[in-house]
This record gives C-alpha cells, sequence and structure tokens, in this order.
C-alpha cells in the first residue's frame, strides 16, 4: 500500500505543471483580456486547421481560459470556504473528488453534472435511487475510513470535505492526500447548515461556473424559506409552539445551537430544549410530559430507525414508530399526542441540503392556518425534478412524512 | 431534385440526427451580383472558435467581426467567438459558391464541436435542418464538413 501511494505520488509530481498563473494571459499581467484570449483561440484553431506554425496553446490551457474569462472576468479567483480558508485559483477545478455527499447533492443543485466529479464518498455509491449517475465512480470510502489509495489513483485536482462536522478525520485526510500531491485543494463546505447554506451555494456557485445555477436555486430556496418566515415573523416568542424534536434514538433531543434547533425555530417553532447547551441531549420523559410540547417531531431514517426515504415505500414503520411515542407512560398527558399533533419525518427530507423542505413541513404542521397555500410535497418534487434533476415521483414512491 | 441530391439529403439527416442536440452555428447566405454576404449565427457558444473554409472561386472581402477575433490564411478564416451572436462576412464569388462554403464550430465551454449549418441561394432549407451535430472532436467535424462539400459538389455536377 505505502509502495503504491509512493509511486502514484511521483507519477502525480510529474505530471503537475505550472499552475499559478492565468492559462493565455500572455503578458503576466493577472488580467486575461478578450484581445489574449482571442489571440489564444485563433492561434489554436490556425495551428490545427490553417496550417498556421505559431505556438499554439494547449487545449487544456485554451479550455481553462475559456472559462476563467467566462466565469471569473479573466482573473484569479479567491474564495473563503466555511471552515474560514482562503483560496486562490486561476484555473477551474476539473476533477473533483468529494467525501461530502451533501456537497454533492448542493453541486447537482446549482447544476454541475457527474462529468468534474472523479470520486464520491461511499454513501453516494450506496444509494444508487438518489445518485443514480455516480454509480461507477471511484469509491474514497468515508470520512471515517477514507480510502487513500483511491484518493490519489482518482488524480483530483480538488477535495471536498466537512467544515465542521467530523474535523479530525477530515484534516487527516487532508494532511495524508496533501503529503501525497501538493497541488490538491481542499475545501470545506457543510452543505447543509441553514445559517451557511445560501453563502456556501453562492461560492460553490462561483468556484464551479456555475453562478447562475446557484442564483436559481437560491431563488427555489428563498421562495420557501421567505414565504415560512414572512408568515411567523408577527408571532410572538411566547406564542410559538411549543415542540420536542427526537432524533432516531430514543429521548435524544436537539440543544441550543443544533441544527435542529435551528430548524425548529426557522419554521416558528420553540424547542422545548433550546436551554440545553449540549448540542443533542438524551432527555428525561418526564421533562418532556412537564414541558408539554404541543407539537411532537420524530426523526427517522438512521440509527435504528433505518427504514422509509426514497428506497422503500411501506407506511407501516412509520406507523409503529408514531403509536411507540403514543404509548410511552404517562405520555397520554402531553397536548401534542392528545391532539393528535405527532409528526414522523424521514432524515433524507429535514436533515441534509434538502432541509427546507423540512421546515416547510414543520412549518405546516405548527401552524396550519398559516400555510394553507404551502404544499411541502410539491416544494420536495419540485426539488427533485427540477433540481436533482432525478426522474422520481413523489406519488408513486417513497415515504418521507406521517402524521399519528 | 436529382436522385442522388435527395439521397445525399437522405444520408445527412440519418448521419446528423441521432447525435443532434441543439443547431450552434447557423450560416445564412445572400448575394447580389458577384458578392456574398454571409452571416453566422451562433447560439449558446459563450467563447469559442469557428472556422470556414471559402471555395477556390471566392475571394476574401472582409468582416464586421473584430480584427484582432479573425484570422485568414488562404481560403480558411478563422473567428474567436468571445459573446457575440452573430458574425457577418463578404466574400467576392459567384452566388452558387456559397453552398460550398463548409465551416467548423467549437465550443470551449463545452468542449463540443460541429459543422457550420448553412441555409442560402441554391440551397432547399432541408441543409439546415441537418447541420451542426453536438459532437466531441473537432477534427471529426471537419472532416464530415469536408465530406459534405465534396458530395455536394458531385452531386451538383
Amino acid at each position: 500500500m505505502t509502495r503504491k501511494l509512493l509511486l502514484l505520488a511521483c507519477c502525480i509530481f510529474l505530471l503537475a505543471g505550472s499552475a499559478a498563473a492565468i492559462p493565455c494571459d500572455r503578458d503576466g499581467d493577472g488580467t486575461l483580456t478578450a484581445s489574449e484570449l482571442a489571440a489564444a483561440i485563433l492561434d489554436s484553431l490556425d495551428a490545427r486547421f490553417m496550417g498556421g506554425t505559431v505556438q499554439a496553446p494547449s487545449p487544456d490551457d485554451l479550455r481553462d481560459a475559456a472559462f476563467v474569462y467566462e466565469h471569473w472576468d479573466g482573473r484569479a479567483l479567491t474564495i473563503t470556504d466555511s471552515s474560514g480558508r482562503t483560496t486562490t485559483l486561476t484555473r477551474p477545478l476539473r476533477r473533483i473528488a468529494l467525501f461530502n455527499s451533501d456537497s454533492l447533492e448542493m453541486l447537482r443543485s446549482i447544476g454541475l453534472g457527474p462529468d468534474r466529479i472523479v470520486g464520491v464518498s461511499k454513501y453516494a455509491l450506496e444509494d444508487p435511487t438518489y445518485f443514480p449517475e455516480y454509480q461507477g465512480k471511484a469509491n474514497l470510502g468515508s470520512v471515517w475510513s477514507p480510502d487513500y489509495e483511491q484518493a490519489a489513483a482518482v488524480r483530483p485536482d480538488a477535495v471536498f470535505l466537512y467544515a465542521t462536522i467530523s474535523q479530525s478525520s477530515c484534516d487527516d485526510i487532508e494532511k495524508t492526500l496533501a503529503s501525497i500531491d501538493p497541488t490538491i485543494r481542499f475545501f470545506r463546505f457543510d452543505s447543509y447548515r441553514p445559517a451557511a447554506y445560501a453563502d456556501e451555494v453562492r461560492t460553490m456557485g462561483l468556484l464551479l461556473g456555475k453562478a447562475e445555477g446557484a442564483e436559481r436555486f437560491l431563488a427555489f430556496h428563498g421562495s420557501v424559506m421567505d414565504t415560512v418566515a414572512e408568515r411567523i415573523a408577527s408571532i410572538p416568542a411566547d406564542d410559538r409552539v411549543p415542540v420536542y424534536l427526537e432524533s432516531w434514538n430514543d429521548y435524544k433531543s436537539a440543544g441550543k445551537g443544533s441544527g435542529y434547533d435551528e430548524k425548529i425555530e426557522l419554521a416558528g417553532g420553540r424547542n422545548i430544549f433550546a436551554d440545553t447547551t449540549i448540542e443533542y441531549p438524551v432527555v428525561d420523559p418526564e421533562a418532556v410530559i412537564s414541558r408539554n410540547p404541543d407539537v411532537i417531531v420524530k426523526i427517522v431514517g438512521a440509527g435504528e430507525l433505518v427504514f422509509g426515504g426514497y428506497g422503500d415505500d411501506d407506511p407501516a414503520p412509520f406507523e409503529a414508530v408514531a403509536l411507540a411515542i403514543e404509548n410511552r407512560p404517562v405520555w397520554d398527558q402531553i397536548s401534542a399526542i392528545k391532539d393528535g399533533r405527532v409528526h414522523i419525518i424521514h432524515s433524507d427530507a429535514i436533515g441534509g441540503p434538502e432541509y427546507f423542505i423540512g421546515v416547510a413541513y414543520m412549518a405546516t404542521w405548527f401552524y396550519p392556518d398559516l400555510f394553507p397555500d404551502l404544499d411541502p410535497r410539491a416544494v420536495h418534487q419540485q426539488y427533485l425534478s427540477e433540481f436533482q434533476r432525478l426522474d422520481y415521483d413523489l406519488d408513486e414512491h417513497g415515504m418521507f412524512v406521517y402524521q399519528a | 431534385m436529382a436522385p442522388k441530391r435527395a439521397v445525399l439529403l437522405c444520408v445527412l439527416i440519418f448521419l446528423f440526427a441521432a447525435p443532434v442536440t441543439a443547431v450552434s452555428v447557423e450560416r445564412t447566405l445572400t448575394s447580389s451580383e458577384n458578392n456574398l454576404e454571409v452571416t453566422l449565427t451562433v447560439m449558446d457558444i459563450p467563447v469559442g472558435g469557428i472556422v470556414e473554409t471559402i471555395p477556390e472561386s471566392c475571394t476574401w472581402a472582409g468582416t464586421d467581426h473584430p480584427d484582432d477575433q479573425t484570422r485568414v490564411s488562404g481560403q480558411k478564416i478563422a473567428f474567436a467567438v468571445i459573446g457575440e451572436e452573430a458574425i457577418r462576412y463578404r466574400v467576392q464569388g459567384p452566388s452558387e459558391a456559397g453552398k460550398e462554403i463548409a465551416g467548423t464550430w467549437e465550443n470551449l465551454q463545452t468542449g463540443e464541436s460541429g459543422v457550420v449549418g448553412s441555409d442560402g441561394p441554391g440551397d432547399s432549407g432541408e441543409v439546415a435542418q441537418t447541420a451542426a451535430p453536438a459532437t466531441p472532436g473537432f477534427e471529426w467535424a471537419a472532416a464530415l464538413a469536408a465530406l459534405a462539400v465534396l458530395c455536394a459538389r458531385r452531386c451538383g455536377r
């Protein structure tokens, strides 16, 4: 294994060229002008089709120059990722390896196809229903168990990792791959956190020449989130619906600052365990009874509750989970159970880059009178058809939400 | 229409029909006396190149395209496309020479290339429908364009 990695590293060093200058920037002033690009195009056409003997740019240089001119105004691009790291690029990224499948989904949202992706996480490969076009790409393993040999073998020019979760694992991956090929650029994005979501979409759009696609997607995302935000804005904090959220582990809730706490707040709810500083606390069942939530939201799709989602149409396990919650000792005193407001939602509709679908669902559950015209299922379908470009009909397949 | 030309058109339609995504460059010809004005309409090529080959019976007479985006060498004219949606150029020669103009285009954003479609004097318009497939490989497109011109010349005799 070590010998193979060394061999790969040697090959990469031999193949690596100068990447510091903007291609076809003849005067080297750091700006590729229209005139410089035109000269490069004409030299290339001349050499290939007109019998010219001019020194023509390589096809790769020409394509990269076209990209830089078209998408970066002919200049180097400096971006800051979600880890705060600043990177300057003089060429587009053409061979991207992603350990973060949430970022893979976000890239699809902004219109990036699989052509520039050379490797993906094992989770994307284990989900052929949701990531059909990536089946056959190199399997990079996971953040926790990376396949370095595969990652190096695909010769990525960029590797995408998580920004704020599994930081030490991501640091290790970065360190190891950088030692094999120091020219690899590393980018950290979470792609699922609401607070950073729009910035990440825009940064990726700029980085990959998909700025228009990014804005188009954000307009869709904003149409949902803005509708929710505008209508809940007038509800005083004390009048907001008290919500108990439980993950796939019984009694494991969401504390202040956690992703799910943020999502409850965005949907206009009041997290009954928002006073807990632990991100995902295991709570006392008695505490849930005493705090008496109006709505209970249970997440399934992971842990011991792996069912539902895109590859499963059966509502029975959802029904069983709801029933089990209703039958917990003394929980029949809780308003949410008395009023039939226990909702089950699959993590694929709330836990990742599609979180806004879950927020839309929760908003309609919390305040049905405020959102008679908001159809979260239609939002979900549009997300799949228009932005994920999936031929998937929610009327025929999938199991994402259930109300007791 | 001569039988040979009909067969040629059928063959071209068959050849080009399958991989077509969209016509990216169309050629429109207008002629007066001994002058031909050629308009290349460029669609969805933000940055790219076009090479036109004019027949021996024509001589280059100029273009509205910027000088620094145009290069002429013998019967070949290269245009650098940077955001333009139309390129006009003029040649002197008999009006029937227009159908012998051949061209290829290349989209540097997508890597696609193809044959310039034509629709001008002497053509029925059907040729325009058959031209300009989006295909990888500029050289392949150039070879096919040359073949089409050769066939057109033979059919015209």
